[in-house]
């Protein structure tokens, strides 16, 4: 593998709603890009997301899919801009619908 | 089969094959465990196995724990084994499941005789079991006979995006020269559990884990509890895992693209190859004892945040991806590569790096957890004794 600038973040599949910081980020623009698909993705960062944490790709409006791995992970529990900070206080699970932050 | 690094092992009387040559002495219930661990003090090279229960237990309950005490007993990592119980009534039980694989397995119950007498006679036996064992030669063996096993703990989002894509690409090659690899962790296919149905070899085996699946899951919803900060747990929630979807979808990443051969219960053995689940609790102490159990001789342990678990019977091979945690926890980690996460290397060359890492480990070379003296070993229980 050639030598090549170390992404922001990583996102799974093409399509997904949210990908992961794989360094701390502070605000403002950051790159990344996909495990398949696309090269590279800029995004203005609104939040500090440390690594290993989520950040939007996409709006997603209250109640719609988050998705991750091309499949769903969960539901936004209020709307979320392309670039916010994305975890329990903005997403819970679509699956148990008890497990709430 | 080019590839294949001289892997070396332990045959066994029953044809199965260890990495490891552990002479036990089992204790079967939490009342035989002073006398045990009185074995072992006289006789240092032996393993003791003390645990917390073994009375009064009844139905599938019971039957887990004679299951999982059998189930490490005949674990091909052990030799020979001294069984000590409270009454000889289910201490034979024991001794005669053990018996079945042709190793050799001496029991002692102390009613009757009290500790003193039960530790002296346990540790003449014990004694000779060892000097015995010291003399077995490791001997070559392939891929298709090491049972892997694999669990994850204090997950993280560079679990899916790393270490998990790593152990898959072991997952595949074991697969394909004709091994058999364990996965469990029930409720952390939630999400993704019709995706491991679909890949079942045919319907009795998908029909099986559905039905473990869906019993699990019964179970959780049936207490109607709040789940965030312990399923995920609050390590993985501080580690960016957002819901139960996203962790059990990392953790689906370790299977690879492997269908599924079997469905077995908590601590069975396979009697196949190829990939099985195994219903299991997602608690990490728990689960590795049920794949012990189940005949596992080396367990790969994926891990985010670092979760420091060993086994006293399966070498723990600790990975990650999270650089972070590569440095912090650098004491406990064997396999580092973060470095796919920064895209500096790809998952084939990672995934080289930590074939010859378990492959050493086979050889015999030990694990952090071992050298670390982390020997969880911790039983299931489905409900409350009589």
């Amino acid at each position: 593998m050639g030598v090549k600038e170390p992404p922001d973040f990583l996102a799974h599949k093409d399509g997904d709603s949210v990908a992961v910081a794989v360094r701390d980020l502070d605000p403002g623009t950051v790159k990344g890009g996909y495990l398949e698909g696309p090269a590279s993705v800029t995004v203005e960062l609104r939040h500090a997301v440390p690594l290993g944490h989520k950040l939007a790709l996409t709006d997603i409006s209250s109640g719609a899919d988050v998705i991750e791995y091309g499949i769903r992970i969960g539901t936004a529990s209020r709307d979320i801009k392309r670039g916010e900070y994305v975890h329990v206080h903005n997403i819970r699970s679509a699956r148990w619908q008890n497990s709430v932050a | 089969m080019a590839e294949q690094r001289g892997l070396t092992g332990y045959r066994r009387e029953d044809g199965r094959v260890g990495t490891r040559n552990h002479t036990v002495v089992l204790p079967v219930d939490d009342l035989s465990n002073a006398a045990a661990e009185g074995v072992a003090h006289l006789v240092p090279g032996i393993l003791p196995l003390p645990h917390a229960f073994g009375r009064l237990q009844f139905g599938p309950d019971l039957d887990l724990t004679f299951r999982t005490l059998i189930g490490v007993g005949s674990n091909p990592n052990v030799s020979s084994v001294v069984v000590i119980g409270i009454e000889p009534n289910w201490t034979n039980r024991v001794v005669d499941g053990i018996a079945k694989t042709g190793k050799r397995v001496h029991g002692l119950s102390i009613e009757g005789r009290g500790d003193l007498k039960v530790i002296e006679e346990g540790a003449r036996v014990a004694k000779s079991f060892l000097q015995d064992a010291s003399e077995l030669k490791r001997q070559p063996v392939e891929r298709s006979e090491v049972l892997i096993t694999m669990k994850d703990g204090e997950s993280d989002t560079t679990t899916g995006l790393g270490s998990n894509r790593v152990t898959a690409y072991l997952v595949e090659r074991w697969v394909s020269d004709g091994g058999t690899v364990i996965f469990g962790e029930t409720s952390e296919l939630t999400g993704g559990e019709h995706l491991l149905a679909e890949r079942c070899v045919d319907a009795e085996v998908r029909d099986k884990f559905q039905r473990l699946y869906d019993d699990y899951i019964a179970m959780i919803d049936g207490t109607g509890a709040n789940l965030l900060g312990s399923q995920p747990t609050q390590g993985n929630i501080a580690g960016g895992l957002s819901t139960i979807e996203e962790k059990a979808l990392g953790n689906i990443v370790k299977m690879g693209q492997v269908p599924v051969t079997g469905a077995l219960e908590a601590g069975e053995a396979p009697v196949r190859s190829g990939l099985h689940f195994m219903d299991t609790s997602s608690a990490a102490a728990e689960c590795v004892t049920l794949m012990s159990a189940g005949g596992g001789v080396v367990n790969l342990f994926p891990t985010g945040q670092g979760n420091v678990i060993g086994n006293p019977v399966q070498p723990v091979v600790k990975i990650t991806a999270n650089p972070k945690t590569a440095t912090s926890m650098a004491d406990h980690i064997d396999v580092d590569c973060s470095d796919v996460l920064s895209q500096a290397a790809t998952v084939e060359e990672a995934g080289e790096r930590l074939i010859a890492l378990v492959e050493r480990t086979i050889n015999g070379r030990l694990t952090c957890a071992e050298l670390l003296g982390h020997r969880e070993f911790t039983f299931t229980k489905l409900y409350r004794s009589a």
